[in-house]
């Protein structure tokens, strides 16, 4: 982790290219013992809304660390400045145009994939977003593990479009418009979208997008409405086409999720509604894979059944932009990460002077720091700096990585698989008490006894967990077999203690983080404890999160 | 007595007008706390766990009635939000919003006041224009362009004042800690003086031009009695009811309306949680939120209501005849 490592640089799309392939290489294994922290005492998490005044606060020293800058002028403005390194890397976003395949003339798959093939989303993305952002073809994110290259790719353009449409029987009338083989005109187009003042980009690309198909003979245009309304149409299925979001994760187990005819519920993500039971079989397989070949089998053989039906139109995924505040050495970095991450607020340093605090941006206000029932990804920003989990990803290959289990196996069971972790030796909580395998399944058994939505899907499948504390081992045994528990339970379900989730008496309005903690009475401690590098100590609504360096923290005690 | 009664009668009717239609318009708005979960990794079965969780699942009439009960005694429930008592998010939040607004109301109202009466002593003088120009630049210049004009001046270039918020990041030791919050407070506060004053001036210059016009204060005059008690204890005496409604009428509007200087400035107050709860459909916080602006309002109509009898003999005598 060299200072070098740690540049910026972009004042072009060409630049943007230059960096992603200067930051360092994908490496086979990253070593965690080799970092130790944290090093800073005190961190505040600074809550400020508003982007010009994160702006100014940024260029006025008030922030060391600003995340998810997302507007290029925002981009311009902060290199001018001189005051801020910034840092880029792909993200797990997609935006899609979604469309109502069980309705005429969506329905149809070559209407879809001329739909495609029209698509001009290199020029979208570069007159949008000046390049900022990635022009996406495929259905997974490009840097997800599991993202499948090969798939279909139709010749782009309006011609090719066209072509693609009358080899398939599909003529224009006199007006220029569309006329399907069995001679039924084809209605309106409403592409729904936010408005402007919500999703200024988001309403200009459904405007692109019914431009698009208006160029190919269908008769489109964009309808902007507001957010929760539209939400409310897509999820009872009253729309032709709508323009969607995505936050994905490495894993593509989401597109059973998105693509699966049993999704297809009020309430499901399968919007397009797409149907098809070859796909449906691929994604059953996919989500169901014993291990790891046979996931990248079939998430390769979805994505490419996908790129034939078209369901959706995949437009672009955003990048990760973020600033770090000159004058901080530490910064850890890779092609897959900004500077703004766990290892990073572990390492860094002032590059001259003594410790100081790290004020690192929040753009929202903190909801809730009830790990139980926070869904807000602001939250999770502070408690993802006091709660671990028994797996974590390796930052260069996003495989799995150890983290509170030093290791584990996955071996077919009677019914289903079976997980076995074992713990690190010498774990602590932040109050001193020390972790055990105890802990570990009294947390799992009580997210499953109690059904919490947030992680209800990922223990519905739990039929046992079991305990050999002499040997740290956590044996938890499946319902069914898939390669995904492994990471929906070691990389999902977070560790809480099992002395203070004992005496919580009702989950859903435990305030952990206003509960003094009841055995270390003048310790200002509270109920908000994990085993992550930062320990919980006042949250002032509106304003700040103060933390302090966990003292326990496994990684405390590494070399230097 | 019985207009009273009246009176009471229906404040009391509004409020449970406010509260049924509280209850049934947040419900007929599209969509709900759940449709607004957009999460791949969030299933069906999880969606309705969820829904379970907030007594969502159960029929409209239970929800009413459960949601009546808090309401009226002032419970207000759990918010989807934050899984907090809703009373207790709103306490965290209230001196905030009535520190700023409370000293800003009394300062532009006085202020505006202050100037209308004396533009309208000084017709046709630099004095008037001024008062005039100032008065037409505040009440038409919206709110979010002179803040954040007004925080690159002085908190950006000059820094003078703090970017946001409403402490220092960490907060000064002992008695310092209130000088932070008045350091804090002042840019705001002074933002929306300027901005509200303008209003007042234009109203009450004009009510002054007419009332020094009538003929009471023409008798006044011609009595001979110093000319700053006319002007006070005759011509603005008259015109003390309709400012008195308008002060108080417009208190409830400002509330409701704080949420821009709030986001502004970064502060935490009641406008920016009224904003959110009804953005993510937080039924109970939304509805308790709006319940207690109803509250201020009806309490306010009532107090402007008093004040009017206070100020004006001649609705005293009409009062004593009901």
């Amino acid at each position: 982790m060299k200072r070098s490592n740690y540049f910026v640089c972009f004042f072009s799309v060409f630049l943007i290219s230059v960096f992603l392939t200067s930051a360092p290489a994908a490496a086979s294994s990253f070593d965690i013992s080799q970092y130790s922290g944290p090093k800073m005492k005190d961190l505040y998490y600074v809550i400020i809304r508003d982007m010009d005044a994160r702006l100014l606060a940024m260029s006025t020293g008030k922030l060391d660390v600003l995340s998810d800058i997302y507007r290029p002028v925002d981009v311009e403005r902060l290199l001018e400045s001189g005051t801020a390194d910034l840092s880029l890397a792909s993200t797990f976003h997609g935006m899609f145009v979604t469309f109502n395949t069980r309705k005429f003339p969506w329905n149809e798959t070559v209407l879809r994939q001329a739909a495609s093939q029209a698509s001009e989303r290199k020029k979208w993305t570069r007159d949008l977003f000046s390049g900022y952002c990635e022009p996406m073809t495929g259905f997974l994110p490009v840097i997800s593990p599991f993202y499948e290259k090969e798939t279909t790719a139709f010749p782009p353009g309006a011609e090719a479009a066209r072509k693609r449409l009358s080899d398939a029987g599909w003529t224009w009338n006199g007006d220029g418009w569309l006329v399907a083989p069995d001679g039924r005109e084809l209605p309106m187009t409403n592409i729904l979208c936010p408005p402007s003042s919500v999703a200024a980009t988001t309403t200009e690309i459904a405007t692109l997008m019914a431009e698009t198909l208006v160029s190919i003979g269908v008769p489109a245009r964009a309808a902007p409405m507001d957010f929760q309304t539209m939400l409310a149409r897509v999820d009872v299925r009253d729309f032709d086409a709508c323009t969607n979001a995505w936050s994905m994760s490495r894993d593509p187990d989401v597109l059973y999720s998105f693509y699966h005819s049993s999704m297809d519920v009020e309430g499901g993500y399968n919007l397009s509604g797409i149907a098809d039971p070859e796909l449906d079989g691929i994604l059953h397989e996919l989500r169901y894979a014993p291990d790891e070949a046979a996931a990248r089998e079939y998430s390769s053989r979805a994505q490419k059944m996908l790129s034939d039906l078209m369901p959706v139109i995949p437009i672009y995924s955003r990048y990760s932009i973020s600033a770090m505040q000159t004058g901080w050495d530490g910064i850890f970095l890779t092609d897959r990460n900004t500077a703004d991450n766990l290892l990073t607020l572990i390492s860094m340093t002032p590059s001259e002077g003594g410790p100081r605090p790290i004020y690192w941006n929040i753009p929202e206000e903190i909801r809730t720091l009830n790990p139980l029932v926070s869904s807000s990804a602001y939250d999770w920003m502070v408690l993802g700096t006091i709660y671990d989990t028994l797996i974590s990803v390796d930052p260069y290959t996003f495989e799995d990585m150890p983290w509170l289990a030093e290791s584990w196996d996955i071996s077919p069971g009677e019914k289903g698989s079976v997980l076995t972790f074992t713990l690190k030796d010498g774990l602590k909580w932040q109050d001193g008490h020390p972790l055990t395998v105890e802990d570990a399944a009294y947390s799992i058994q009580f997210i499953k006894d109690n059904s919490v939505p947030r992680f209800y899907d990922s223990v519905k499948d739990i039929e046992s967990i079991e305990t050999d504390v002499k040997n740290r081992r956590l044996r938890i045994t499946m319902a069914n077999t898939s390669y995904w528990h492994l990471h929906n339970i070691g990389g999902g379900i977070l560790l809480l203690p099992k002395h203070i989730l004992e005496n919580v008496k009702d989950w859903r309005a435990w305030q952990p983080s206003n509960t003094p903690h009841k055995a270390l009475d003048g310790s200002m401690l509270t109920e908000l404890i994990g085993t992550g590098p930062f320990t919980f100590r006042e949250s002032r609504t509106g304003e700040y999160v103060h933390m302090t360096r966990n003292e326990h923290y496994m990684l405390r005690t590494a070399p230097e | 007595m019985t207009a009273a009664l009246k009176r009471a009668g229906a404040s009391a009717a509004v409020l449970a007008a406010v509260l049924a239609l509280n209850f049934f318009l947040f419900r007929i708005m599209p969509g709900d706390p759940i449709t607004g979960i957009v999460d791949p990794r969030f299933s069906p079965e999880a969606k309705a766990q969820l829904a379970a969780q907030w007594g969502l699942d159960r029929p409209m009439s239970e929800q009413f009635a459960v949601y009546v009960k808090e309401m009226l005694s002032f419970r207000f429930g759990l918010s989807m939000m934050t899984g907090a008592p809703v009373w207790d998010e709103l306490k965290r939040r209230v001196p905030n919003t009535v520190a700023l607004l409370l000293p800003a109301l009394a300062l532009s109202s006085a202020l505006g006041i202050w100037l209308g009466v004396k533009a309208a002593l000084n017709r046709g003088s630099a004095l008037e224009s001024a008062v005039l120009l100032s008065g037409a630049v505040s009440f038409s210049f919206p709110s979010f362009f002179v803040q954040l004009l007004l925080l690159m001046c002085f908190a950006y270039y000059w820094r003078l004042f703090p970017l946001s918020g409403t402490t220092s990041i960490p907060p000064p030791p002992g008695g310092m800690a209130i000088l932070d919050y008045l350091w804090h407070l002042a840019l705001p506060l002074f933002s929306l003086v300027v901005m509200g004053f303008g209003g007042f001036a234009l109203y009450i210059r004009n009510m002054m031009v007419k009332a020094l016009g009538e003929e009471y204060v023409l008798m006044a005059r011609a009595r001979g009695l110093p000319f700053r008690r006319v002007v006070w204890n005759h011509a603005f005496r008259s015109m003390l009811p309709p400012v008195l409604t308008i002060l108080l009428l417009s208190l409830p509007g400002v509330v409701s309306g704080a949420v821009i200087t709030e986001t502004v400035f970064s502060m935490n107050g009641v406008g920016r949680f009224l904003l959110e709860a009804t953005n993510s459909h937080d039924y109970p916080s939304a509805g308790a939120a709006f319940f207690l602006l109803a509250l201020l309002t009806v309490g306010c109509n009532l107090l402007a209501d008093v004040a009017y009898v206070l100020v004006d003999p001649r609705a005293r005598r009409t009062g004593a005849r009901d």
